[in-house]
């Protein structure tokens, strides 16, 4: 102890001098005021201990990963070998993020996928109608049905898409992701009633619905209902889930859409964590022990900018500070409640990406696979380059995003060493700063009563339309700089065009036609099902829904497999629950 | 439209889509530059846009869209305005746009549109010096 006292002593004095007689010298040489870089040393991380602060990879506090190795390294050689390629929808993985048109439409893509050989699960995109909890005939519907996601009435249409799921592909075998956050609940009694239906044990069922509602009111903006009833459905689903669909996940939070709407770093952590609280808190206040149900708890993704020592510490001081949570708050044991479990990591986000100049995004994008490779995971080249000339990536852009990843892996070797940067004075420092940064955020959603209340009184989404708003002043000052954008626009720079063929997805006709064929399933569906029965079931619904501590997903299971469309069922909670009115700017 | 001083410029969002961040930005921004501006918030139908541009008396309509309905959508309030009579009100649109459809809503009447990178002082110029157009020309 004395040792190093004193050790630390001798440094200060050297640093001392040194900025006296170099660094001094050499601001005054430039005439600056202020270093434009720093250099860290020991004194920066007064009292690291490394057992507290890092530890081994797969060990609490998980700073230097979930594991000694991820899964996907110990095959890297032998995919290397055998050409694999990560077309979406290997062995026991969900295929592709996407779903567009009616059910029988995204249905037949998936059958042209597994065609193919792309033989994943579905990973279901809703279009905003299903998101927001309306049926195809409401007026809020008109132009959107299919447009950015499958369109889903009714169960019907849920079973539809799962035609081509049998024998191998069995829903008992492949897994399932539904990114869905509003009408979680229906979805999710959707997946049962038709493994019910099917015969398939419901402990069997694996999967991953997003049922993120808090973070919508943050980011995205697909709520329906106030967030202290959306927390009652979550806390529905978690019991319901934990009870008879233990292998599916429960919720798969973001952090990066929070980013993304604009929040710093600090906020993007400390808001997430602060719902995750809540979501923890939900599970514990419906009667279960944490251990039970946290490991069933996964992140979406957690990152989103350039900085990329910044996004290194972020994922770092995320994987800390979540761990710490669940130990010392909730009391969790087991290893896997406390790790952060996301498939993608740090990243650069869609929001880094320029329209101008387009083929920069390819350079940004590896940016961020370094900065993922270097904090525990693979280091995936995300986005597209041409992820801002509109929805679709083409065949050249996802050929040059998968060959980076690879460069990166089997070139570079960027991931041959758990987390490369443990111990580095700045690296370790960086880490403390935004965990603490993170932490003040966290406590003052907690001092105001946890998410929900932050959510109610406005703060959160406001902080993160402050900073996007703060940002871009930035940008438009030159205090932050875009190449291509607000610097290096002269006359002498130019855009280099690369062939793009935007792979033909889904069929246009199909789409078009989309809302017209659904309306009609729709009202065909209402004319033969037995709406008594549909009535009786959604009266109960209803009488449950003002009972707080009732579980409403046996009954929205019943209101189902009964065909009650989506908006009947939400629509009957909207009465109960009341919709969310949004905070004014 | 209004002859008063300040111009009056209604942000809204129509449709479902809930990517907000550019919206709140162009808001924020042009209410610094000095506009008075409304923001309608998420969800908006064409018939709400084009009702709340009339009561609120605005001389600019921007509309932000990225959910790629932008083309329905920007129809719809456009003749919900002309219908009204309204038609002198001044439609900008933002969002993720795709060049091809940019000169198909210039033809319907917006009179620009501004895609991602657009620095919020431009839009803010853009909107100065046509709505002072339009007035002088009324």
């Amino acid at each position: 102890m004395a040792e190093q006292k004193k050790s630390l002593d001798r440094i200060k004095k050297a640093r001392d001098l040194w900025e006296e007689n170099v660094l001094k010298k050499r601001l005054k040489r430039f005439n600056l005021a202020e270093s434009p870089t720093r250099f860290y040393t020991p004194l920066d991380i007064r009292g690291f201990e490394f057992l507290d602060k890092v530890g081994f990879p797969g060990q609490y506090p998980y700073t230097a990963g979930n594991n000694p190795f991820d899964f996907w390294r110990a095959y890297a050689d032998s995919a290397a070998k055998t050409d694999y390629r990560p077309d979406w929808g290997g062995a026991g993985g969900v295929g592709k993020y996407g779903g567009f048109g009616t059910a029988e439409d995204y249905r037949d893509y998936l059958i042209r996928m597994h065609a193919m050989g792309r033989k994943g699960g579905p990973n279901m995109a809703f279009d905003l109608v299903t998101q927001c909890g309306y049926d195809s005939d409401s007026p809020y519907a008109e132009g959107e049905v299919g447009r950015v996601g499958v369109a889903i009435d009714s169960f019907k249409d849920f079973a539809t898409i799962y035609e081509p799921y049998t024998g191998d592909l069995e829903i008992d075998r492949v897994p399932s992701n539904f990114t869905i956050n509003a009408p979680a609940a229906v979805i999710i009694a959707m997946y049962v009633v038709l493994a019910q239906k099917r015969g398939i044990p419901l402990a069997k069922l694996r999967g991953t619905p997003q049922n993120d509602i808090l973070k919508e009111f943050i980011a995205r903006g697909t709520y329906i209902f106030p967030p202290k009833p959306s927390l009652r459905l979550f806390r529905d689903i978690c019991v319901f889930c934990t009870g008879n669909l233990p292998e599916l996940n429960i919720t798969s939070m973001g952090g990066y859409h929070i980013r993304e709407a604009g929040a710093t770093p600090a906020q993007d952590l400390g808001f997430s964590m602060a719902n995750a609280a809540a979501y923890l808190q939900a599970g514990i206040d419906g009667g279960l022990e944490i251990d039970r149900f946290a490991p069933k708890f996964t992140f979406n993704a957690f990152g989103g900018s350039m900085e990329i020592y910044q996004e290194i510490a972020f994922q770092r001081a995320a994987r800390r500070m979540y761990a710490r949570m669940l130990k010392e708050r909730f009391s969790a044991k087991n290893p896997r409640s406390l790790m952060i479990r996301q498939p993608i990591t740090a990243h650069i986000g869609c929001s880094s990406t320029t329209l101008q100049r387009p083929l920069n995004n390819l350079t940004r994008a590896v940016v961020g696979g370094v900065a993922a490779g270097m904090s525990g995971a693979l280091p995936g080249v995300f986005p597209p380059f041409d992820e801002p000339l509109g929805l679709g990536h083409s065949q050249e852009a996802v050929q040059l995003q998968i060959d980076a990843t690879r460069i990166l892996i089997y070139e570079a070797r960027v991931t041959d060493v758990n987390d490369p940067w443990a111990g580095s004075y700045f690296m370790e420092s960086l880490t403390d700063e935004i965990e603490a940064a993170a932490m003040a955020e966290f406590e003052k959603i907690e001092s105001m009563g946890g998410a929900v209340a932050a959510i109610e009184n406005g703060y959160m989404p406001k902080a993160v339309a402050k900073s996007a708003y703060e940002r871009q002043k930035q940008i438009e000052r030159q205090e932050k700089f875009l190449v291509g954008v607000n610097c290096f626009t002269g006359a002498n720079e130019i855009t280099v065009e690369v062939n793009r063929v935007v792979e033909a997805t889904y069929d246009p006709e199909r789409m078009r036609t989309a809302e017209a064929r659904q309306k009609a399933k729709l009202a065909e569906l209402k004319r033969t099902r037995d709406s008594r029965t549909v009535f009786s079931l959604l009266a109960t619904l209803e009488q449950h829904a003002r009972d707080e501590s009732a579980n409403l997903m046996p009954d929205i299971c019943d209101c189902v497999e009964n065909d009650a469309t989506l908006q009947e069922i939400c629509d009957v909670l909207r009465g109960v629950f009341g919709e969310f009115q949004q905070t004014r700017l | 439209m209004n002859q008063g001083g300040k111009i009056r410029v209604l942000v809204a969002k129509p449709g479902l889509d809930g990517h907000e961040r550019g919206a709140q930005v162009v808001a924020y921004g042009l209410r610094d530059a000095g506009f008075e501006v409304i923001y309608t918030g998420l969800r908006q139908t064409a018939e709400q846009i084009v009702s709340t541009a009339i009561q609120e008396d605005v001389d600019v309509v921007g509309l932000s869209i990225l959910s790629g309905a932008h083309l329905s959508l920007t129809r719809k309030v456009m003749d919900g305005l002309k219908a009204q009579g309204a038609d002198d009100i001044l439609v900008i649109v933002g969002g993720i746009i795709p060049d091809p459809d940019i000169q198909k809503l210039k033809d319907m009447g917006v009179g620009e549109v501004f895609v991602s990178g657009t620095p919020v002082s431009a839009i803010a110029q853009y909107i100065a010096s046509a709505v002072s157009t339009r007035k002088n020309a009324g």
